[in-house]
């Protein structure tokens, strides 16, 4: 191992491993997976530090990390006997509300509408409201035009919103 | 500015993402137009609520050292090794979780009121009553207040300083009618509590569920400032106030 490099390396990218975590987390939607995907993409990422041409390593490590989990995800629907289907994932809506606890509903109300989001909108979802992150860094992430960021975001917001407005009738019926 | 001329900028107005020139038109806009500036503050609304209930999930503890170890040998680490250390970060959070909650016994009363304060920001932020009074102009919002109050909250803008009144609102805090005052900074709303109060010149901080409260006494009046802002951000916002 190439040891200035390394620390180099670590000394940029490290600081980022929230952001990556976090990211893999909502992309992959299982912890166990996410810290796999981290791992995997802070290893290429290394590999390819060389392709690093200074300014935000957040997003050029995020952009590592969002492929590193695409990848996970085709590799995953190959292998798994049954494959990831959004409309299935979407009806897994545990009762959360007989417990009673309007607060633990909303939240996980909240997050399974996330996690019910297509991928690519999920994303743009995370990096924008948890991440804070600005379109044009979003734009270097996804490798999309700004206006592709944009228009994803604005789709996501609004089915997001409809995803919680649909369980809150859900949950006064 | 119109509302069909503002309305394909409100997101990126919302994303602080405009240049300042129509940053300033469609805060001008917001101003004059009390649709409008509510559905921006539902927006704001909505973006707090995904910021506080859509988990941010941090690394856990041991990934950091994992990484390092997978770099160094060049390729992914099993989490077995490294069990003992999540047992040892369990642990070490049960002991300092029984020491925040004996810190907690001692300071009931205080708390009494830091729990009012929170619900109430967590409450405007859940709904559609936000803003009572939307409005950036400090000359709108202060005399909104005369009548409904038996006191006259100090009202004032930072808009220069990145942190723009957005409005005010009536809440109800320890037992009693308070002026709530709206600001935004960039996607985070703050709301500042104000009431008439005798208590000595102490302040201090608090965080709790991701949410940040300020408070300090001055002059008779005490505050309460919350927000999902970083702890550096809101003390920004504080020294302003009482600049």
């Amino acid at each position: 191992v190439n040891r200035p490099k390394l620390a180099l390396f670590e000394q940029i990218m490290l600081p980022h491993l929230d952001a990556a975590y976090n990211l893999a987390r909502w992309l992959t939607r299982n912890e166990h997976d996410a810290e796999d995907v981290v791992q995997e993409a802070y290893l290429r990422a290394f590999r390819f530090f060389d392709g690093f041409k200074g300014g935000d390593g957040k997003a050029w490590l995020l952009a590592v990390v969002r492929n590193t989990s695409l990848t996970w995800r085709r590799r995953e629907q190959r292998t798994d006997r049954v494959p990831f289907d959004e409309e299935m994932h979407h009806t897994g809506q545990e009762a959360t509300v007989e417990e009673g606890l309007a607060d633990q509903a909303a939240l996980a109300g909240l997050r399974d509408c996330m996690e019910a989001l297509p991928a690519e909108f999920r994303g743009v979802l995370v990096m924008r409201e948890l991440e804070e992150m600005p379109y044009r860094d979003i734009a270097v992430v996804t490798n999309l035009p700004i206006g592709t960021v944009m228009s994803r975001l604005s789709r996501a917001r609004r089915r997001l919103e409809e995803c919680i407005g649909g369980r809150r009738k859900a949950t006064l019926r | 500015m119109t509302c069909e001329q503002a309305e394909p900028f409100m997101e990126s107005y919302l994303d602080d993402e405009l240049d300042a020139s129509l940053r300033a038109q469609v805060q001008q806009h917001l101003a004059t137009c009390h649709s409008c500036a509510d559905a921006h503050g539902r927006q704001l609304a909505f973006g707090a609520d995904i910021r506080s209930q859509g988990p941010y999930y941090r690394a856990p503890a041991d990934l950091r050292d994992r990484v390092g170890a997978a770099l160094r040998k060049g390729r992914a680490e099993s989490p077995g090794a490294w069990r003992w250390l999540a047992i040892a970060a369990a642990l070490l959070l049960a002991v300092s979780l029984a020491w925040n909650l004996s810190l907690y016994a001692t300071r009931a009363r205080g708390t009494l009121v830091a729990d009012n304060i929170l619900a109430g920001h967590v409450r405007s932020l859940m709904g559609t009553h936000l803003l009572d009074v939307p409005s950036s102009d400090q000359h709108t919002v202060k005399p909104w207040f005369n009548g409904k109050l038996d006191y006259s909250p100090d009202v004032k803008d930072f808009a220069a300083e990145g942190f723009p009144l957005i409005g005010g609102r009536l809440d109800y805090v320890d037992g009693r009618s308070v002026a709530a005052l709206v600001y935004q900074r960039r996607r985070h709303v703050i709301n500042l509590f104000t009431w008439p109060y005798g208590g000595a010149a102490n302040q201090e901080q608090l965080r709790r569920n991701g949410y940040r409260a300020a408070h300090w006494n001055n002059a008779g009046m005490t505050y309460w400032a919350v927000s999902d802002l970083s702890a550096a951000e809101l003390m920004q916002f504080v020294n302003l106030y009482r600049r």
